[in-house]
């Protein structure tokens, strides 16, 4: 249990020392929220809305970062660097491995939804019940889990150039296909049906429902499960294959 | 003494080139075991293998009579390997506890922190910012966090300067009175010849040699007998004389090879030679080194080994 606990705590310093996630996940988000709120304003029909529409695709997009490129990434890079082999032949376990890893990313992801929350309260007053901003950071967190799967894909990559370089396009792609940058309503129809296909739409759009004061649909919890299961399918499979040479 | 390390026939293929042939040997407690071979001869690969991290193609390794990956022998092993950098974003101080937090019965704090051979203000230094040298030296002290019976090196002191090559080695005698089994690998002859107890010589993947320096010597060099003639002898006559192999004559300073100097000398009084400034030495491990690589190296010249990384 010790080991687990100070696991997890040293990979939770690490994640906080990295300038890359304090830049990416927080200062750009917020920026942009900043930007698209205030600067860059196309007529509306009701400002208070947008205000909140867009506080959840900026968090959305933030911890979706988080988890495919600060988690993959560094896989690849302790499998470069030789440490993941050293860890082989100390008795730490691949599951306290990962599994501290995961507890990392949660922990940091509950203070990014904090940070940007935050931010959007001060920078636009918005508003919110706490039930709803509780229910927004838990959806959050739970819909992070298909992209943490990704992270461990992006994982078995054996460059870091070329992970860091797949997962930067995934992540442009799948924001900008899952309307989090601008709202897929202003797509092309094709593209609109696209949408409904990308995990990335229904992380953002189960949130979007709850600041509506809907609950997340149906077909969204399926597309986040489904997605967590095939990513973690995928990366066994591919790390087994990688490990059998 | 009790056997940790046993190794029986062991071999690894890569795309059918054998890296590793049918390889035995067994090590007792306590003992310091050198593994010496060239560049690309399969030090790494039997290591590799010793250490779980790889599976050989055919054969068996144990440790403690279990497998390398059982967790009982992940506890008492230790490991420095080549090519392994140590996890960024921590301080010095942050990444030794956490490695010590694996092991049920760690080395403490204080005795790891000294073996890094890091001054005080570095200790809270992040790992990313150290040396090259720094990094080898803390990789080191991880090595030992978990207070291991068997410590595996590879490689371990390539890049330090001759100083920390020396204190290096003082502190691995150390661990070895203390009764810690030490198995390292090296291509530098010199280094197997001045620390290890036992050599084991790889060549082309399999074993060529083992024992200690001096048996290994015994075996595999031939002394040689140099003097000064006062008169010149023909080169063919001292290869009349018995136990004389090979004769070198340059000008009057004559060198026999034999097979028995002791012998050899009784014959060169004997026979009364008018020869002065008589010398005999012993082989040197460095020629039967370079002649063994030689050797194998015309048999089969073409072949190249996969050095497994």
């Amino acid at each position: 249990m010790n080991t687990f606990w100070m696991q997890s705590k040293a990979e939770t310093v690490r994640m906080l020392r990295n300038k890359y996630y304090i830049f990416w996940s927080l200062l750009v988000p917020v920026l942009f929220y900043f930007l698209f709120t205030n600067i860059f304003i196309a007529p509306r029909e009701d400002d208070g809305l947008w205000n909140l529409h867009y506080l959840m695709s900026m968090t959305t997009f933030s911890i979706m970062g988080s988890s495919m490129m600060t988690l993959g990434i560094k896989i690849v890079q302790e499998k470069a660097e030789g440490w993941t082999i050293f860890l082989k032949i100390t008795p730490l376990s691949q599951f306290i491995y990962y599994g501290a890893k995961m507890v990392a990313q949660t922990v940091i992801h509950l203070f990014s939804i904090l940070v940007i929350f935050t931010a959007g309260i001060l920078i636009n007053d918005v508003s919110l019940l706490f039930s709803q901003w509780l229910f927004c950071g838990i959806w959050i967190l739970f819909g992070s889990l298909p992209f943490l799967a990704l992270g461990t894909i992006i994982g078995t990559i054996k460059k870091v150039e070329t992970a860091s370089g797949i997962s930067n396009l995934l992540y442009m792609s799948m924001a900008i296909t899952g309307g989090m940058w601008m709202p897929i309503e202003v797509f092309p129809s094709f593209m609109q049906q696209v949408a409904k296909w990308v995990p990335s739409y229904h992380f953002a759009n189960g949130a979007w429902e709850i600041i509506r004061n809907h609950y997340p649909s149906f077909s969204s919890y399926l597309m986040i499960i489904g997605y967590l299961v095939l990513f973690m399918v995928l990366s066994t499979y591919i790390g087994k294959k990688r490990e059998a040479v | 003494m009790q056997t940790i390390v046993e190794l029986k026939n062991v071999t690894k293929e890569f795309q059918q080139k054998k890296a590793v042939n049918d390889v035995s040997f067994s090590i007792k407690q306590g003992e310091m075991v050198a593994i010496l071979g060239a560049n690309g001869a399969g030090k790494t690969t039997t290591m590799r293998m010793m250490l779980g991290l790889m599976k050989p193609t055919r054969g068996t390794v144990s440790l403690f009579q279990k497998d390398p990956k059982h967790k009982e022998v992940l506890e008492r092993v230790g490991g420095m390997l080549q090519e392994v950098s140590v996890m960024d974003s921590l301080k010095v101080k942050e990444l030794i506890q956490l490695i010590q937090s694996y092991y049920q019965h760690p080395l403490e704090l204080s005795s790891l922190l000294e073996l890094t051979g890091l001054h005080e203000e570095e200790w809270n230094k992040r790992t990313e910012k150290l040396s090259g040298g720094q990094k080898r030296r803390l990789n080191f002290a991880l090595a030992l966090a978990g207070n291991p019976d068997l410590l595996f090196l590879d490689e371990p002191t390539v890049g330090m300067d001759v100083t920390a090559r020396e204190n290096f080695w003082r502190k691995i005698k150390e661990l070895n009175k203390q009764g810690k089994t030490i198995l390292f690998t090296t291509h530098y002859l010199q280094e197997a010849d001045e620390v290890a107890e036992r050599i084991i010589m790889i060549n082309k993947g399999e074993v060529v040699g083992d024992g200690t320096p001096e048996q290994l010597k015994g075996k595999l060099t031939k002394p040689r007998v140099r003097f000064q003639e006062k008169i010149s002898y023909p080169i063919d006559f001292y290869r009349t004389l018995p136990f004389v192999v090979e004769v070198q004559k340059e000008k009057e300073t004559v060198t026999l090879i034999a097979t028995n100097a002791d012998q050899l000398l009784k014959e060169i009084f004997d026979r009364q030679l008018n020869i002065h400034h008589i010398e005999v030495k012993l082989g040197r491990l460095e020629e039967v080194f370079s002649q063994l690589m030689e050797d194998t190296k015309e048999v089969d010249s073409n072949e190249h080994l996969l050095d497994a990384k």
